[in-house]
């Protein structure tokens, strides 16, 4: 176990080493969303609709919605990517033949992006409420074991985009897709109420609505719709469910990559 | 290389008993593969036993199939026939037990992270392969003297050229103590030097009992030394050079 973890820090201790040694991507990643920030805000001072109370109510509601998209873009979008690179680099190789084990080795390069992107999101809000005045509520602490939790239940998606990366070696497209149709769905820009009736079950379906339901209500004092413990039951459902299944899906098509012999394509 | 009495004693794995010189540790038996397409198999039904103390060569056209033999015998593929057996160890063991015994080189020069220093590399190398702490750096100082990158140490892989980068990865290859070596056209970039440190580090780990197999196109020198050589040829291990 002591290795296991030793492996797992090295690999998130190489990527932390290669993502500060392009510093433009280090600066352009936290001051990225500042300009982001501004734009929703001078935005909610237009609105004037009435499921909010009032502008400074969207500006909160839309900026827990932005960290959200930032950590799943940052996770979620950019992990196809950068195990794609992996096999084009033929570093992939060095899992297959380690100890630890390809999948554990691809489970350990999750790492190092979830905390950024986690770390990105208190950047995002810390500008909001600094710069923006968004008045953050007296429970955002607990916010951070629910993001946390969010990001466990989050990772069986991106486990599933890496599967699909392994059998297939491109879906770059079918992540960006993937992520804006959770933005839709989870209600990250707008309430989910407004979606039609048709399209509106999928945000029961998915571990997204209740992870930003949960850190509305803690960070920016949002109304829940269901009981904080259901919401966090249905998390926990979420990631004991689909983690598993993940995992499993991903040992699946390295299997299936090494004995077709396409495991050494990129 | 073979009539060195000796036994390994190997500090990472100890699933698997020292082996004598001459004892197989490695089993490849009926090995077959075959690309999609309307190609005939590139391996159909090979055979090979690597053993205790030997160094074997295996030479062949290119594309004839000495890589995928390679990366059957390290785990990265699994055959579609035949077995791959180190004892009771096969690349599926759990807990990366096989893997542990492998020290593999593929031909090219990539699988190195491009970024990181060549001490950094060699300990993340380390961590991946379930070094224990205790005698980490230590190892990774000594295989770094052994390919005499001592000087590089603190170089980005990036900015070193080929013939280094190709001892970094050699250095990767040999850390660990694997029982097994796989090396595919390691003789690819290195100069006088390079080859004269790659062969020592050979004839040290044959002299510990480990079993080396070296893989390489029909027309490069082959000045190495080896106990068995193959042609690999329209799917077929035949004996001889």
């Amino acid at each position: 176990m002591r290795q296991w973890s030793e492996a797992m820090l090295a690999i998130m201790r190489r990527d932390a080493i290669l993502f500060v040694s392009y510093r433009t991507q280090v600066v352009s990643q936290f001051l990225g969303p500042l300009f982001t920030i501004a734009v929703f805000y001078y935005i909610s001072r237009l609105l004037t609709a009435k499921t909010f109370h009032s502008p400074g109510g969207y500006f909160g509601f839309v900026i827990v919605g932005l960290v959200i998209i930032q950590i799943l873009t940052l996770s979620l979008g950019l992990m196809p990517g950068s195990v794609r690179q992996e096999l084009i680099s033929g570093t992939i190789e060095r899992f297959l033949v380690s100890a630890h084990g390809p999948v554990n080795g691809i489970l350990g390069t999750m790492l190092f992006p979830l905390c950024n992107a986690l770390l990105a999101g208190v950047v995002t809000l810390a500008f909001a409420n600094l710069i923006f005045g968004l008045p953050l509520a007296a429970t955002s602490l607990l916010a951070i074991p629910v993001a946390l939790l969010g990001v466990v239940a989050f990772m069986p998606f991106a486990l599933f985009l890496v599967a699909l990366v392994m059998a297939f070696k491109q879906i770059a497209s079918a992540s960006q897709f993937i992520v804006s149709g959770i933005a839709i769905v989870g209600g990250l820009y707008f309430p989910v109420t407004l979606l039609p009736g048709w399209i509106r079950w999928m945000s029961d379906v998915q571990p997204f609505t209740p992870a930003t339901d949960l850190l509305r209500h803690l960070l920016v004092g949002a109304a829940l719709v269901h009981p904080a413990g259901i919401e966090l039951l249905k998390l926990v459902g979420f990631s004991l469910v689909l983690l598993p299944a993940g995992l499993a899906l991903l040992a699946a098509a390295i299997r299936y990559g090494q004995r077709s012999g396409t495991i050494a394509e990129y | 290389m073979s009539s060195t009495p000796s036994s390994l004693s190997h500090p990472l794995a100890p699933e698997l008993p020292p082996s004598g010189a001459g004892e197989p540790i490695l089993e490849l038996e009926r090995l077959y593969h075959r690309w999609k397409g309307p190609k005939p198999p590139v391996l159909d039904d090979v055979s090979l036993t690597l053993r205790a103390g030997e160094v074997t060569w295996i030479g062949g056209r290119n594309g004839v199939g000495k890589t995928t033999l390679l990366r059957l015998a390290a785990g990265i593929l699994l055959p579609q026939r035949g077995s791959v057996r180190m004892g009771e160890l096969t690349p599926l063991a759990r807990g990366g037990r096989y893997q542990r015994q492998i020290g593999f080189l593929s031909a090219g020069d990539r699988g190195l992270q491009a970024r990181m220093r060549v001490r950094q590399q060699l300990d993340y190398w380390a961590r991946l392969a379930y070094v224990p702490r205790a005698g980490r750096a230590a190892l990774v100082a000594e295989s770094m003297r052994q390919f005499e990158l001592e000087e590089f140490a603190e170089r980005r892989v990036d900015r070193m050229s080929m013939g280094q980068r190709q001892r970094v990865r050699l250095a990767m290859a040999f850390l660990h103590g694997p029982r097994v070596l796989l090396l595919d056209e390691p003789r690819n970039s290195l100069d006088d030097d390079g080859y004269r440190l790659l062969n020592a580090q050979i004839e040290q780990a044959a002299a510990h009992g480990a079993t080396v197999l070296w893989c390489s196109p029909r027309g490069e020198d082959r000045v190495i030394a080896c106990d068995a050589s193959y042609t690999l040829q329209d799917g077929r291990l035949e004996p001889g050079a």
